[in-house]
């Protein structure tokens, strides 16, 4: 029987991993918003982001500086994701964006293969001993993994409400027929909307490079629990993404003593599919005429 | 070289059979089915377990293809109605749930060490090339039937009712017909045809393990119909042909290029696999041989 202690234990852990599932979802849910299709493509851009981050901290040692790699990685790959291939399928069908993003996902999954390998790699960090507060152990990294992705999300969040940019994008996700009539230009604001989104993957993907390990299959794993999570939350609801990631991620850990680590990921379908069945529009989003 | 060609002629056969069922539900249907790979597991696990058992194969592949029919069954129950993008999400988890099973359930799946040793289709008869033609001529028959079917399918009222689905759902609906029911109809056909398919799979490979039914399969099949023409049978035919030369043909590369590690190879087969999905999807989505614009 797990211990008060453990039970809290677990549930830190969940936030963290929650926190970082929400990034992920609120990659998902802002390219749902506005480009309208959901971007499977989103698990290998943060591998991507990982690698980068990855690499650039072993030429110049400075963690810092290698997440500056990692984030500008996953931008730069959202912005030629779209600029190669959504933007050629816009007026097309959600589904057809659908069915590339799952190639672009794999070109990407394939070029890390290829220069990487397929052995998992780790961050070389120094190892730093958790320390106790009231009987609880709690991991340094632990707790700064949670400052970075809750300073990106401030940040994502500022962006969107207190911007120009972050405005425009807004009314494009509102109605972009009206948008347009407006004067904004889609452009501009889909480039955008790529770099954050590829940016905040990118941000994430290292995050659990450093929590965890980095593989190219890393990101993919994650895609089903992001999908539950921006789903969950409402899909183009980007609070409601964040909120349910960590929802999910708090779930997913303290369900992991009684259905094992493996059946993790089942969870996150089984949660997807009771929120599809019984609330579709999910915990916080508009209610939609098609589900 | 005998061997090689009926081993090849085999696999193709093989994707054949995945690739009607599919081009059946996204074809002729519209349904986004990304989970193929999950029946095609389910009909692969239950014949590998029960013919180690001792259960005879008459037994075992119409169990195959039944199993992965109720596996498609619940799955169609409570997701068909959802939004088609949302339903892609849905299975494409399930086809990971079922590998999950595979690799957690040791009691049954020897987990990911898979079932070796299961046995051959008509092992009785003399030599491993009249086997295999064997098993080629069972391909045929099972194709040629799941062909006839299809053509029945389409040429039926059943069949304009799909096609009306796939064109305008909402039009469906107003005539006062319900597309959810086509809908799972659809979905379990395809389902039994892709448990067939990993019934013959499974036998023919002689072992199953987890890491064969990853989602890679389902996108070859649907790199298949989308190159060889989706909503058209010959589209089936020609585009597991096409996807079997490419297969096949890295494989040559890589005798030409040694310094390319076979794990690099896989990567460079998953990229073309994206390349070729991306591609087709922007300027080609009727196919090579496709008539119909979709998606």
């Amino acid at each position: 029987m797990a211990s008060a202690a453990d039970l809290i234990e677990l549930m830190l852990s969940g936030l963290v991993s929650g926190l970082v599932i929400g990034l992920a979802a609120l990659a998902i849910t802002l390219v749902f918003g506005i480009a309208r299709f959901a971007n499977a493509a989103t698990g290998d851009v943060m591998t991507i982001g990982a690698y980068a981050a990855l690499m650039a901290t072993g030429a110049t040692g400075s963690l810092a500086l290698g997440g500056l790699a990692g984030i500008l990685a996953g931008a730069l790959t959202g912005m030629g994701s779209y600029l190669l291939v959504f933007r050629k399928l816009e007026g097309r069908t959600s589904v057809a964006a659908l069915l590339a993003s799952i190639g672009v996902g794999f070109v990407l999954r394939a070029c890390l293969g290829v220069a990487f390998g397929h052995g998992q790699q780790v961050f070389q960090l120094p190892l730093v001993r958790p320390f106790r507060l009231y009987d609880i152990r709690i991991q340094p990294n632990d707790l700064k993994i949670a400052a970075a992705a809750l300073i990106t999300l401030a940040l994502v969040f500022v962006v969107l409400h207190l911007t120009p940019v972050g405005r425009r994008m807004r009314a494009v996700a509102d109605d972009p027929m009206l948008a347009r009539v407006s004067g904004i230009a889609p452009k501009s604001v889909m480039l955008a909307l790529w770099a954050i989104a590829g940016a905040t993957s990118g941000i994430a993907g290292i995050l659990i490079g450093i929590k965890t390990v980095v593989s190219p299959e890393m990101g993919w794993e994650m895609l089903l629990p992001a999908f539950a999570a921006a789903i969950l939350g409402g899909i183009g609801h980007p609070v409601g993404a964040v909120l349910a990631g960590v929802l999910l991620g708090v779930v997913q850990e303290l369900a992991t003593p009684l259905v094992g680590f493996t059946y993790k990921i089942a969870l996150a379908f089984v949660v997807l599919l009771v929120v599809l069945l019984v609330r579709p529009r999910g915990l916080f989003g508009r209610i939609e005429g098609v589900r | 070289m005998d061997a090689y060609l009926t081993a090849i002629a085999i696999v193709t056969g093989i994707y054949v059979l995945l690739a009607l069922g599919l081009n059946l539900q996204y074809g002729l249907t519209g349904l986004i089915n990304f989970g193929h790979v999950g029946f095609f597991c389910v009909g692969a696990y239950t014949t590998a377990i029960l013919t180690t058992k001792g259960v005879s194969m008459l037994v075992s592949f119409p169990l195959a293809a039944l199993l992965a029919l109720a596996a498609a069954w619940p799955l169609g129950m409570v997701s068909i109605r959802l939004r088609e993008d949302y339903f892609a999400i849905v299975s494409l988890g399930f086809s990971e749930v079922v590998r999950l099973i595979a690799t957690s359930e040791r009691w049954l799946t020897n987990g990911v060490q898979g079932i070796p040793g299961i046995p051959k289709l008509f092992s009785d008869l003399p030599g491993g090339q009249a086997q295999a033609f064997a098993v080629l001529a069972l391909l045929v028959v099972l194709n040629l039937a799941a062909i006839a079917a299809m053509w029945r399918i389409v040429h039926s009222p059943f069949g304009r009712m799909l096609e009306a689905i796939r064109d305008n759902e909402e039009a469906v609906k107003a005539l006062g017909k319900s597309p959810a029911g086509f809908k799972i109809q659809v979905l379990l056909l395809g389902a039994a045809l892709a448990g067939l398919a990993g019934a013959v799979y499974a036998h023919y490979i002689g072992y199953v393990s987890p890491d064969q039914f990853i989602p890679l399969v389902t996108f070859q099949v649907w790199m298949a119909i989308i190159m060889g023409g989706v909503g058209r049978i010959s589209g089936a035919l020609v585009g597991a042909i096409l996807l079997m030369l490419f297969l096949e043909g890295s494989r040559f590369l890589r005798d030409v290029l040694p310094f390319v590690s076979e794990v690099a190879m896989a990567s460079v087969r998953l990229g073309v696999v994206g390349l070729a999905l991306i591609l087709f999807t922007i300027y080609r989505p009727e196919g090579l041989m496709g008539s119909h614009k979709r998606p």
